[in-house]
């Protein structure tokens, strides 16, 4: 009866595969600071993974009412801490995201990323609320915009960007029109096609059109949407010059990473002669000679997918890619299973959350996407992300056990 | 609504469970094409990142003389190199300082090898002294990345130049690196010349490796697996040449201050005694770094000392080609021994004058190879014709390479019918061509090589042997002695007719009125035949060829002075003293010719200072 229980009411594969990626990132961070030249690191590691998991147990039981009730108070608290941070952060390397709490430095984005997903939920979640709604729409745009606009100002464009990977799922999932998204999507489209050159920038602006015409939306909202899109395109050259050199070669090494191999293209070409060299069965672990004598700057951090890849080989790297796969699918089941609006709400965004990670991440390692700063769940080396994740995999264990509710 | 919430939501499930599932597939192809298709080449960028190659310079290959005395050996140099990657292109003026270097040459070296790698040090100077050592070693902090390696140079034990035999090497070029592949790289040594050009793959041995493990600072961590995998270099194979050092060294001394070329061989198995070419050069002045000036006074100089007069002129033999007409017209049938002309000093043909020295009467055919009669060898010419000359002159190996192992060789000219024809059109020549060609003057040109070939096939009777100066490879692991074979086989002329030229030969030396009497050597009969090349360019070039002992011939030797006059009074002294110096092991003889006093002392000085 009670094992039954435990059964119905524990999502077992979300566990295992959590348990199975911090491991695997244990593993793969001990081996990118292997020289000793930062060994502290691993154990900070493995204690952030302890200190996680106690936190995934401990949210697994706060009843998701409660939940649902402190939801926006604590996403206002941590708006407060991402304004604080901006007044008493600590900066390191150029971005002041971190804040020092004693002995522990805690890096405030991370946790508003779960306070925003849990607020937008909770709004989205009442019965009055419709994202048909001109209104309704802005006042949950306005929930996202606050902390990122606060967060580009540290200034972290990757974390930024999570935070638009959450939002257009999470308005799907809450039943926005077409037009909606189209209308929030294309613009990005349109800007990094402007970015790419003339030709991109032309048919991104006619799928734009295309799309918008086909939405049906009354037709000087359109062209008013349309007329903006292309603009913002336009803009994006101007913007570009606007932008920080070092996000400026970013971008350009993100387009030729051969161009300047010693310079910008750097970490793009040193993680995919990483991933390239480890082949189908990888070089053994510890064995990754990229790994092992430190070609890719930062690697424990953002560029820690090389890890399994070069010394696992593909097998290594499918593995991982397919773990995470696994997770995202059973998070969008979640969502669809939840009885309860709000919890399905949480699910998604969280998947959402999640997903953007991941994909981004593993993209920039894979040479596919430019070089934006943000970690691969569960195995980048960093205290505030990895407990972050595991807080986040606590709510959707949360939510699984308590599915069946209203 | 929340039932229709429901419903709704099974449909957006599939829509992201679409986007999960095409991101997913989308990096496993990615994953998939680095890491199996491009994994290859991922891997080499991965090995080239990480692992430094460093490379051991193999020990190139000694070479020793018939008796076993080390003739070229190796001696420490030390090259300075700097590697780009540590290098600080601002100490380049205070490194162009220490080094008495341009700093343009260091900033060009710099620039192309940083081209072919980042890692590798660049040679900049070769065979630095221990001063500029010392001094690059107490500066060595203020120049990150200039380091020196120790490298060999040639080192020469003898008194003998030998320059053009053993040749010299020297970098090799960028052409070079490009047609004879991974083998080398800039900065190596090359044989250039001479056996070190013709044996450059036995002598040269295989580089080696070391693997070192390098962090992305450049800095070496440590070796790859403990150096298992490391190469270690192969020592140069060494050579043992048939040449015997002390004849060489003789034989030079003899053309000391004049221009021509000795070569003598063992006409046993056609291996060389001793070949000099004069004027020659000093070989270690090539064994460190050459000075341009020096290239180019070498290059300049009309005297042309690196030119190799042994094996690349072409002078008419002059009388010492008798013997190959002798053979022609005895072996052709065209007369026997005993036909006989009566010389009268002079030959008209059509309206032209053949002349002679003297008026020798009517002489036979060894009376007129003894006494070098000039009339009879006119006649003989007429009789034997143009074309069988020049198929005998072939058989004896003339107008042809005669397959030497030093590299440069010059096939010499025989004419034949088509030549001529060529040359002056048909009908463009006339018998009036064939007299002087029957004393071996006009359109022709041999080497003092292919002469001393000659003269070896004289002294054995027609037993052809391809000369060749390496007698043998010494490999060092497993170590082996190769004996080199070479070409041998008969001619296919009748002893008979050797032994009735070998007869005149004879006579040329050891009867009175024979014209090479200052060839004698006391002690056992020696054979030869003089010869004095008219030159159109100033006086007669001086020629001897010949062998001894005459019963069973050890040596066979060629002698040219250029411009020397007579050959019985030059060229035959010079053959006759270094047979008695091979035969005997040094000078018995107390009488010098005239012509050769001067050197006595010399002579005396050198021999007494054996080599060693």
């Amino acid at each position: 009866m009670i094992i039954r229980t435990i059964r119905e009411r524990f999502d077992a594969w979300t566990t295992l595969i959590t348990i199975a990626l911090v491991v695997i990132g244990i593993f793969a961070v001990y081996s990118a600071t292997f020289d000793a030249r930062a060994s502290d690191t691993f154990h900070k590691q493995v204690m952030f993974a302890i200190i996680g998991t106690v936190v995934m147990a401990a949210v697994i039981f706060i009843p998701f009412r409660i939940l649902q009730l402190v939801s926006l108070p604590a996403y206002a608290l941590s708006i407060l801490m991402l304004v604080s941070v901006l007044l008493l952060g600590k900066t390191v390397s150029g971005s002041t995201s971190w804040f020092t709490l004693g002995a522990l430095r805690l890096q405030p984005s991370e946790f508003t990323k779960i306070t925003t997903v849990l607020a937008l939920a909770a709004y989205l979640s009442r019965s009055d609320v419709s994202l048909r709604n001109v209104r309704h729409l802005m006042i949950a745009s306005g929930i996202v915009v606050l902390p990122v606009a606060l967060i580009m100002m540290q200034p972290d464009t990757g974390t930024a960007i999570i935070y638009l990977g959450m939002f257009i799922p999470v308005l799907y999932w809450g039943g926005a029109s077409s037009f909606t998204l189209v209308s929030i999507i294309a613009p990005v489209v349109v800007a990094v096609a402007a970015l790419l050159g003339t030709t991109p920038f032309l048919i991104a602006v006619l799928a734009t059109g295309a799309l918008l015409y086909l939405t049906k939306e009354h037709r000087i909202v359109a062209v008013l949407v349309f007329s903006l899109t292309v603009l913002i395109g336009i803009s994006v050259q101007f913007m570009y010059d606007g932008l920080k050199h070092y996000q400026q070669k970013r971008i350009a090494t993100f387009l030729d990473p051969n161009a300047d191999p010693l310079g910008a293209g750097y970490n793009i070409l040193q993680s995919k002669v990483a991933i390239g060299s480890g082949g189908v069965f990888g070089k053994g672990y510890l064995q990754g000679t990229q790994t092992q004598l430190n070609f890719i700057p930062e690697q424990w951090t953002d560029f820690i997918f090389c890890v399994p890849s070069e010394e696992f080989g593909f097998l290594g790297a499918a593995t991982v890619l397919a773990l995470f796969a696994v997770l995202l699918w059973r998070g969008v089941a979640l969502g669809a299973t939840v009885k309860n609006r709000y919890g399905s709400f949480v699910a998604v965004g969280i998947t959402a959350v999640l997903g953007t990670h991941i994909f981004i991440n593993i993209g920039m390692a894979l040479g596919m996407l430019p070089v934006i700063g943000v970690p691969l769940p569960f195995l980048s080396y960093g205290g505030s992300s990895l407990v972050a994740a595991l807080t986040m995999v606590g709510l959707l264990l949360n939510l699984y056990a308590n599915r069946k509710e209203y | 609504m929340t039932q229709q919430f429901d419903i709704e939501l099974y449909g957006k499930r599939r829509v992201l469970y679409t986007v999960i599932a095409f991101l997913t597939l989308l990096y496993t192809g990615r994953l998939y094409q680095l890491q199996l298709i491009y994994s290859d080449e991922y891997g080499r960028k991965s090995e080239e990142n990480s692992i430094r190659t460093i490379t051991k310079e193999p020990v190139r290959g000694t070479i020793y003389d018939r008796s076993g005395m080390l003739v070229v050996d190796n001696r420490p140099a030390f090259t300075v190199t700097v590697t780009p990657f540590e290098f600080d292109k601002n100490t380049v003026p205070y490194l162009s300082g220490l080094l008495q270097l341009d700093p343009e040459f260091i900033r060009e070296r710099l620039h192309k090898g940083e081209a072919y790698s980042r890692f590798a040090p660049i040679k900049i100077k070769r065979d630095i002294d221990f001063k500029m050592l010392s001094a690059l070693e107490e500066n060595r902090d203020r120049l990150p990345g200039v380091d020196y390696q120790v490298e060999s140079k040639r080192f020469y034990t003898t008194h003998a130049y030998a320059a053009h035999i053993l040749g010299y090497t020297k970098e090799v070029s960028e052409a070079q690196i490009k047609s004879l592949g991974d083998e080398y790289a800039p900065g190596d040594v090359v044989g250039a010349s001479g056996l070190e050009a013709q044996y450059e793959s036995t002598l040269r041995g295989q580089k080696g490796a070391e693997f070192s493990m390098v962090n992305v600072r450049g800095q070496v961590i440590g070796r790859v697996e403990n150096g298992r995998n490391d190469i270690p270099a192969v020592e140069g194979n060494n050579l043992v040449l048939t040449m015997d050092f002390g004849l060489q060294a003789f034989a030079e001394s003899l053309l000391t201050d004049r221009r021509g070329a000795i070569v003598a061989i063992d006409p046993r198995d056609g291996g060389i005694l001793a070949m000099v070419s004069k004027p020659d050069y000093d070989l270690s002045l090539f064994s460190g770094v050459t000075p341009p000036e020096l290239w180019r006074a070498l290059n300049r100089d009309e005297a042309a000392p690196l030119f190799n007069r042994a094996t690349l002129t072409r002078y008419p033999p002059g009388s010492t080609f008798k013997m190959m007409l002798a053979i022609a017209a005895v072996e052709s049938g065209t007369i026997t021994p005993g036909w006989r002309v009566n010389c009268g000093g002079a030959l008209r043909v059509g309206n032209r004058v053949f002349k002679d020295l003297h008026v020798h009467g009517s002489v036979d055919l060894v009376t007129a190879l003894q006494k070098s009669c000039n009339v009879y060898f006119y006649q003989l010419m007429l009789k034997v014709g143009l074309d069988t000359w020049s198929k005998y002159g072939d058989e004896l190996g003339f107008g042809r390479l005669t397959g030497i192992d030093i590299y440069e060789e010059n096939p010499g000219l025989l004419p034949t019918a088509a030549y001529l024809d060529r040359r002056y059109g048909r009908g463009g020549w006339t018998r009036g061509f064939l007299p002087n060609l029957g004393i071996g003057q006009g359109e022709i040109g041999v080497t003092p090589l292919q002469m001393t070939v000659y003269a070896a096939l004289l002294a054995n009777g027609g037993e052809y042997h391809q000369p060749h100066i390496v007698h043998a490879i010494i490999t060092k692991s497993p170590r082996t002695i190769d004996t080199l074979s070479f070409q041998s086989r008969p001619l296919g002329i009748a002893p008979a007719t050797w032994a009735v030229i070998r007869e005149g030969m004879r006579r040329v030396v050891e009867e009175p009125g024979g014209t090479g009497s200052m060839a004698r050597v006391s002690g056992f009969e020696s054979a030869g035949k003089t010869g004095t090349a008219q030159n159109p360019h100033g006086p007669d070039h001086s020629w001897y060829v010949g062998f001894a002992p005459f019963d069973h011939p050890r040596i066979a030797i060629a002698v040219l002075v250029e411009n020397a006059g007579f050959g019985g009074t030059a060229a035959a002294p010079i053959a006759g003293m270094c047979v008695e110096r091979y035969l005997y092991g040094r000078l018995i003889r107390q009488e010098f010719p005239t012509p050769l006093k001067p050197l006595h002392a010399a002579l005396h000085e050198r021999e007494t200072e054996e080599p060693r």
